[in-house]
């Protein structure tokens, strides 16, 4: 079906997995990407951090070729994305969307079969490693305990997992994921952290855009923040997410602590400096003792 | 080529001694379908098989099985019987085998491609045009009956390319709620039309019951010349997206990500149940309630929602149903011939409610 299938152009072995710059997008006439890059090579995690807003999931989705873009460049293995057919893209990169549909009467087993068409011709039939390739993906996500079951029937976390493993059945070098864990638990979150961190072992690279940034600091290589649709800032987190930053991008007092040990926190002022102070100005007053400021009060940035 | 090979993704962490590719034993793919389905199709096929036979025999005139296969066969002598057979029976029932199923996939088209459990061809408008462009023949132009089934097409497909129109193009068009009010809209304004030529001509006014009632009409092969190029394009499409339908059940993005277009799957999936829809109308009048009615009762006897298994059951049971139901509307109270519309609500209404219970 030639209308329907474009021929693929040869891919570069030697180019980075994704090499985006640049990239803009404009949604409506108004500008919500300005000018963003990103590079990511096998095996490696990259967060992509950012307020509310800014643009992170429009770039991942740019990136990704689900969202046209205005400017810049978007390679994958140095082919750009607006040249490859969707079933060849599709076997470049799988994305994780931040909401998906939950389809009634879907087991686990036949969505993650669904995950896997990308490598099945139009019309054709699953092979025997297309059913096997299934079968790595349902282990590997953790989903096998309740492949026959329901989508409907699942919890946020398994769900999520079932997200991943339909990505994973694409066996593509490069899984993105929007989001995973915004609506999970504290045990969902880490399961999934642990899953995601898992795949760049198997020597997948892994995008995850994440709010949580003590969660990115834990499990990503390189963090790249994105603010007012601009990549500002790549690099290790311990060296990106710096006090200024958190301070300039996000207009908070925090600190992230990252321990050797892999614990990661951040400690905020949530209720900002001012009111903080006149609190504790409120306290001195009523005589109490000074120590009872909060252990995570801060010096003044500037 | 590609840049290296996929990444082997292993059941193990990494390091694991065995280093194979954790295929796990335990549970084998299924790759069959589960016994449930299986039986769905069964009884469907039984169903339609025996209707089938009933209404190639039955009728004013009993025609024995045999002959009835030497005629299609082509090895009867000629004769009213064999006439019988090959200009009046094979047709309706031919009719039957096509309405039933091209409403059956119409259905699970649209209730697939718009994410929408209450998608039937109605919403795209086929149903009020079809109904507009019949009653356009039968009351201004009843001499000319012969072009009913053309009228009923035409308005039919004008409804729903109207229905493209406003609801699939400019920007944000394509979405499902646009789509679904431009054809309540457009269905809602054909209806209307059609009332004021009802009220117009109520001398007239009993031919046009007949066909907004639902039924199958003996008259030879006159339908089938004027829909079989629609229905041939509706059923080839039907059957290219059933696994694009797939996709999209998991989300836009999600099918996005799989390298499929969301939009020209969801567009090309109500083209496809527009011109079977339409066909349908042409042929049998508003029986279109089966396309709703159909693949719920496919999805909820055989548990699943793929669409590559809905689709083409639903073919198969609404060919089974139409003909269920124009084999008994024929006969049960012969030589009075029963609206088949109406009989097909009376069978299938407690059915599904039944299978909705039981559902949920």
């Amino acid at each position: 079906m030639p209308l329907l299938t474009r021929s693929a152009p040869p891919l570069d072995p030697a180019a980075p997995l994704l090499d985006a710059r640049d990239v803009a997008v404009a949604i409506g006439g108004k500008q919500i990407l300005h000018a963003a890059d990103l590079r990511v090579t096998a095996g490696e995690l990259v967060a992509i951090v950012g307020p509310n807003g800014a643009g992170k999931s429009t770039f991942a989705r740019a990136v990704a070729g689900l969202q046209r873009t205005s400017g810049g460049t978007v390679r994958w293995s140095g082919v750009d994305v607006a040249e490859l057919p969707g079933r060849q893209l599709a076997q470049l990169r799988a994305f994780v969307p931040q909401r998906s549909s939950v389809p009634d009467g879907v087991t686990v087993r036949e969505a993650v079969r669904i995950g896997r068409s990308p490598h099945v011709k139009p019309l054709g039939r699953m092979m025997r490693a297309d059913h096997e390739a299934v079968e790595r993906a349902i282990a590997r996500a953790g989903v096998e305990r309740f492949a026959e079951r329901k989508l409907t029937t699942l919890s946020g976390g398994e769900l999520q997992r079932v997200q991943i493993a339909v990505g994973l059945a694409q066996e593509a070098p490069l899984l993105m994921a929007d989001e995973p864990t915004s609506h999970l638990d504290l045990g969902a979150t880490a399961t999934l952290a642990k899953l995601l961190r898992g795949l760049t072992s198997d020597g997948l690279a892994v995008i995850l855009v994440v709010h949580d940034l003590s969660l990115a600091a834990a499990v990503a290589d390189r963090v790249v923040v994105i603010a007012s649709g601009r990549s500002v800032a790549a690099g290790p987190p311990e060296e990106v997410l710096v006090r200024e930053r958190l301070s300039e991008v996000w207009q908070v007092d925090a600190a992230l602590e990252t321990r050797p040990d892999g614990h990661t926190a951040l400690h905020v002022a949530w209720l900002g400096r001012q009111e903080r102070d006149a609190e504790a100005f409120a306290a001195s007053s009523d005589a109490l003792s000074p120590h009872q400021t909060h252990p995570h009060e801060r010096t003044p940035l500037r | 080529m590609s840049v290296q090979s996929a990444p082997r993704v292993t059941g193990e962490p990494a390091g694991d001694p065995a280093g194979s590719p954790a295929v796990p034993s335990v549970a084998p793919p299924r790759r069959g379908a589960s016994v449930r389905q299986i039986v769905v199709v069964v009884v469907a096929l039984i169903a339609l098989v025996a209707a089938a036979i009933g209404s190639m025999t039955l009728g004013a005139v009993h025609v024995p099985l045999s002959v009835v296969i030497d005629a299609i066969t082509g090895q009867a002598q000629d004769g009213p019987l064999k006439q019988i057979v090959l200009d009046l029976r094979l047709p309706r029932m031919v009719e039957a085998l096509v309405v039933g199923a091209a409403l059956g996939v119409a259905g699970a088209l649209l209730q697939g491609a718009l994410a929408n459990p209450l998608a039937s061809p109605d919403v795209m408008g086929v149903t009020g045009g079809a109904s507009f462009g019949a009653m356009l023949i039968l009351l201004l132009l009843p001499d000319q009956i012969a072009l009913l089934p053309v009228g009923a097409l035409a308005f039919g497909l004008l409804a729903a390319a109207l229905v493209f129109l406003i609801g699939a193009t400019g920007t944000g068009g394509g979405s499902v709620a646009r789509l679904v009010l431009a054809g309540i809209a457009m269905t809602a304004a054909f209806q209307a039309g059609t009332t004021s030529l009802m009220a117009l001509y109520p001398d007239r006014v009993q031919s046009a019951i007949f066909w907004l009632a639902g039924g199958l009409t003996t008259s030879g092969w006159a339908n089938m010349r004027v829909v079989w190029p629609y229905l041939l394009v509706g059923f080839v499409l039907a059957i290219t997206l059933t696994r694009p339908l797939d996709r999209l059940a998991l989300g836009d993005d999600v099918a996005a990500s799989l390298g499929s277009r969301p939009r020209a799957i969801r567009l090309t999936a109500a083209v496809a149940a527009a011109m079977l829809a339409a066909c349908a109308a042409a042929i049998a009048g508003l029986v279109t309630f089966l396309g709703l009615f159909i693949p719920h009762v496919v999805r909820m006897a055989s548990g699943t929602s793929s669409h590559t298994y809905v689709v083409p059951t639903s073919a198969l049971a609404g060919a089974a149903l139409l003909m269920v139901g124009d084999t008994l509307a024929r006969t049960v109270a012969a030589p009075v011939e029963l609206p088949v519309g109406p009989l097909m609500v009376l069978l299938g209404v407690p059915l599904f409610l039944w299978l909705l219970r039981r559902a949920s």
